[in-house]
């Protein structure tokens, strides 16, 4: 969003309070209506999607200035996007951009990021992950036998949280597509994190160096496909850096890679997994992942005050995330039963890690968390599964913290299983790795 | 901010995290919908920032809020109370007030299936309301807003039509048992609730003490007489089966559109006609939505963006349109109605446009039976206020409609406001046919500085126009400069309004900005 177009839209809020809410036809009960972690939690009506532009409003009017108040709510926020839909099930506005809009502002006025934010922002910078863990222990979680293909063209891009913190979602997406006989390799010590923890708080300036960086590294090594299973990753890449930088090869998540894999016979899962699961779609997989579409028309002025684009502009409504490919794998598991949340796909209620919020901000993402976990104990499930490393982690932490009896799996896990290996086994991998063109 | 005192008081009832008095809290809730055009009336910068409150508080029970108005008796400061808080009533009309968010009260109460009622705290929105007694096969009546806004708020403190008003009435209508805190802090139970024994919420006028004319008349106080904590409402029949299943995704769902429901939208042509085929088709009881609408506000509705609006504009030449929806819940039942309906329009000479011209989309049916058509007045140019607002017969609802129709056009032909044919209106019968509503939806571009100040002169003069011309009385005849104004022509109800509000507010506290002040001349 340029400035023009936000100094515009921040003067268009109705207040009308959709944004809180799911879209009104998909509500289903009174307990699973709501949309919004920040305004859930805290309540003052600033920390909705339309309370963020009416911040954005008061500020550029300069009724508000850049002080510790405005950026506590400002960054509690974990940018999940579920306001932007509601609000343009009707409405053309962008809550979710102005509100990035405006932590840009802050960050420039010296305001944000959060000091624990700002501390993870100079681990990537120093080490290249938010963690703070050397770098060289990047690939720590690549087991023995592990195939990898130096020459391969399509890339497995891991991300620093299932490098360092959720190993058993890259081993099983690296054995899967072993199992395939897909070729892949990875970026051994040249993979950084992509900079989706920086974009999000507003440093835009760090988050397209380390872009560029990661850009220039891909395209150095003609790669042609590049496969993430983090959801957070996958989104930057695909939907984020064409913003800033445009670039020619393709981006898949592993729940699309793997899909295709099955439809076309190359994954055969026949082992039966007799287990009830439910699905969270993670913002970044679903909502967030929808393109931003070219448009080149005009404006074309209808009458005063009423104009219309020619052709009509493309709105992202969150309805092209990936949604069938992970819910197809899961109906195609021998026994599985899949149950459904009420707020599922564009609509789905965030898991309350996003946007630097487990750092900053612990106990808005547990209790997020577990409002999430709830919801999927009250769909009937045993199990909940998802596809990011970042929704795993917290659901896993609101699962403890709740004492729920669920359980969490990634996806992948759930394709291990039914292709009768063991994913625990997995985990206890160990560090060697072995090239296909060595053994 | 508040004084130190003051806000140590207030958060020993709240706690610290629900008082609020800094800068960038009480801005935000500065902000709202067309305060703009009511800070250019009241010769003010026209930006959307009311008065500041000077703290936000978030009370969880009635008690709470009971200590919150007796601190503010106290301490001389004034209140206003919102809930889902859209609209200008929402905000506070003086430097001296602290807003009272409800949202923390957000439970339903009870649901009580037999006797046909719901109870409710403020901040349960009207769709979390339906979707729970649709388990019950039951359905609320929700008001033109829509169904996220607060069916407490609607219920008790404001003029509340709605597309179901044929079927479901007025918010006024369906109010039973209220708890009520005055604004002297004490608490006032109405209807059975206030029975010394064997007290519930089925009635509001009785066993008991029935104050339902001065707690909320037909267009409520807007907080300007304390606050509403739990309020029990009238329940009907769903008018259909209730399975309400949406697939696919933002923002054309898909909707399983159940067996019993069907559209009607006919071209009644003139005025005259349209009267007509009003009245007969209330007076057979058969519909669930029975809306005359302009033909530009049709193509709004059945769109979902600016550009799919454009598409329709065949619509656009309907001359007096009139859309109905029948639904029911067996197939005798519905065999019936549109037998009737197939009846009516040959009588009348209408045709149905759609099945023969047009077929809107499934989310259409979803829309109609969640109250969610209104929204789509934002479409066109972002923002819309409604003129006029008259609960009155058919006959002079028209008439104020016609007569309406020169004076919009002025204002389009300056460019201040949208073209919608100058026609732009939105008429609903209650109950049936008893009696109706009509207002004047506008559209105005809340960034535009000429837009804001053309709607608001041509809202004035529309006022204008129906005081002189005795077209009724609009329903924002709100605080002390129009009351003044409408009184001596109608009997001086101004007078009798203010002895309620030094009655019952002695110390002036519930904010009186879009009600009445006790002071003859100012607001208090």
């Amino acid at each position: 969003m340029d400035e023009e177009e936000y100094q515009k839209m921040i003067k268009r809020c109705v207040r009308c309070s959709v944004c809180k809410w799911i879209p009104q036809v998909q509500i289903k009960s009174q307990k699973y209506a709501s949309a919004c972690p920040a305004i859930d939690i805290y309540n003052y009506h600033p920390y909705s999607g339309g309370g963020k532009i009416i911040l954005a409003l008061a500020y550029e009017m300069g009724r508000i200035k850049p002080t510790e108040e405005l950026r506590d709510i400002v960054y509690k926020c974990t940018v999940c996007g579920n306001c932007a839909v509601a609000c343009k099930y009707m409405n053309t506005l962008e809550p979710l951009e102005i509100m990035m809009k405006l932590r840009e502002k802050l960050v420039g006025e010296g305001c944000g990021p959060m000091p624990q934010q700002q501390a993870y922002i100079e681990a990537i910078k120093k080490v290249n992950n938010p963690y703070n863990e050397p770098h060289q222990k990047r690939t720590d979680w690549i087991p023995n036998d592990l195939n990898l293909d130096p020459n391969a063209k399509l890339l497995y891009y891991v991300g620093c949280t299932s490098s360092y913190r959720r190993k058993e979602m890259a081993i099983a997406a690296g054995r899967i597509m072993n199992k395939a006989g897909v070729p892949f390799n990875i970026l051994q010590n040249d993979e950084i994190c992509c900079g989706s923890p920086i974009l999000r708080t507003g440093d835009t300036n760090t988050y397209e160096e380390i872009l560029n960086k990661n850009l220039n590294t891909i395209e150095s090594k003609g790669i042609e496909t590049v496969v993430f299973s983090c959801a957070g990753c996958y989104d930057t890449f695909k939907v984020d850096y064409p913003l800033t930088r445009k670039y020619d090869f393709e981006v898949k998540h592993t729940v699309e890679l793997f899909d295709e894999l099955i439809e076309s016979g190359r994954l055969k899962l026949t082992n039966d997994v007799p287990i009830s699961v439910t699905y969270h779609d993670p913002c970044h997989l679903g909502r967030n992942a929808e393109r931003y579409e070219d448009w080149d028309g005009d404006v074309l002025p209808l009458m005063p005050l009423v104009s219309i684009n020619i052709p009509p502009k493309p709105k992202r409504t969150g309805s092209k995330g990936i949604y069938d490919a992970p819910r197809k794998i899961l109906k195609k598991i021998p026994g599985l039963k899949l149950k459904e949340m009420e707020r599922i796909q564009e609509y789905a209620y965030c898991c309350g890690a996003g946007a630097g919020v487990k750092s900053a901000f612990p106990e808005m993402a547990l209790e997020t968390a577990k409002t999430r976990i709830e919801e999927a104990e009250d769909s009937g499930a045993d199990i909940i599964v998802s596809a990011c490393p970042f929704c795993s982690t917290n659901l896993q932490d609101g699962i403890k913290d709740k004492k729920s009896n669920l359980k969490y799996f990634d996806i992948s896990e759930l394709i291990l299983m039914a292709l009768g290996l063991e994913p625990e086994k997995l985990k206890r991998a160990t560090e060697e790795v072995v090239y296909n063109n060595v053994r | 901010m508040l004084d130190k005192e003051i806000l140590n008081s207030f958060q020993k009832i709240v706690g610290n995290e629900n008082i609020d008095d800094g800068e960038v809290i009480t801005n935000a809730y500065a902000y709202n919908w067309c305060i703009e055009f009511v800070n250019y009336l009241e010769n003010k910068e026209p930006i959307p920032f009311s008065s500041i409150p000077k703290a936000v508080v978030l009370p969880s029970t009635t008690e709470e809020v009971q200590k919150i108005v007796q601190l503010c008796n106290k301490y001389g400061i004034q209140f206003k109370a919102q809930s889902t808080g859209l609209g200008p009533w929402n905000q506070p009309s003086t430097d001296n007030c602290v807003i009272l968010d409800l949202r923390r009260m957000n439970k339903i109460v009870k649901i009580d299936v037999k006797n046909l009622y719901v109870v409710v705290e403020p901040y349960v929105s009207g769709a979390q309301i339906q979707v729970e007694v649709m388990k019950y096969g039951l359905n609320i009546h929700m008001p033109g807003a829509g169904p996220m806004a607060s069916a407490l708020a609607s219920h008790t403190s404001m003029c509340g039509p709605g597309f179901t008003s044929p079927q479901t009435g007025h918010s006024a209508r369906n109010v039973l048992g209220t708890e009520w805190v005055l604004p002297t802090g004490e608490i006032l139970r109405l209807g059975s609730l206030g029975l010394k024994k064997e007290s519930d919420w089925y009635s509001g006028d009785g066993p008991g003490p029935s104050l339902r004319g001065i707690m909320r008349g037909w267009v409520g106080t807007k907080s300007g007489l304390g606050v509403f904590t739990r309020v029990a409402m009238k329940l009907f029949p769903y008018p259909c089966d209730a399975k309400y299943i949406a697939e696919g995704h933002s923002p054309l769902y898909d909707f399983q559109i159940p067996d019993f429901i069907r559209a009607y939208l006919l071209d009644c042509r003139t005025f005259k006609h349209l009267e007509k085929s009003f009245l007969r088709i209330e007076e057979e009881e058969i519909a669930f939505i029975c809306s005359h609408m302009s033909s530009f506000a049709v193509m709004a509705i059945f769109s979902y963006s600016l550009e799919s609006l454009m598409d329709k504009i065949a619509i656009g030449s309907m001359k007096k349109p009139l859309i109905i929806v029948i639904a029911a819940r067996t197939k005798r039942e519905f065999d019936y109605k549109q037998k009737v309906m197939d009846h009516l329009m040959t009588e009348l000479n209408l045709t149905n446009i759609i099945g023969s011209k047009y077929e809107p989309e499934s989310l259409f049916y979803a829309e109609c039976l969640r109250a969610n058509l209104g929204y789509h007045g934002f479409i066109a140019t972002g923002g819309f206020q409604s003129a006029k607002g008259q609960c009155d017969t058919a006959a002079l609802c028209l008439n104020t409609e016609r007569k309406n129709i020169p004076l919009k056009q002025k204002y389009i032909e300056k460019g201040v406001i949208a073209n919608d044919f100058a026609e732009g209106a939105w008429m609903t019968s209650y109950e049936s046919g008893h009696y109706f509503h009509m207002e004047v939806p506008t559209m105005f571009d809340q960034t535009d500085v000429e837009s804001v100040k053309g709607v608001a002169e041509y809202m004035e003069e529309s006022n204008q126009m129906d005081l002189l011309q005795h077209l009724g009385v609009p329903f924002f005849i709100e605080g002390d400069k129009m009351h003044d104004e409408w009184g001596p022509y109608l009997m001086n109800y101004h007078n009798w309004l203010r002895k309620i509000k030094e009655k019952f507010d002695p110390n002036g506290v519930s904010d009186s900005g879009c009600y009445i002040s006790s002071k003859n001349g100012g607001s208090s």
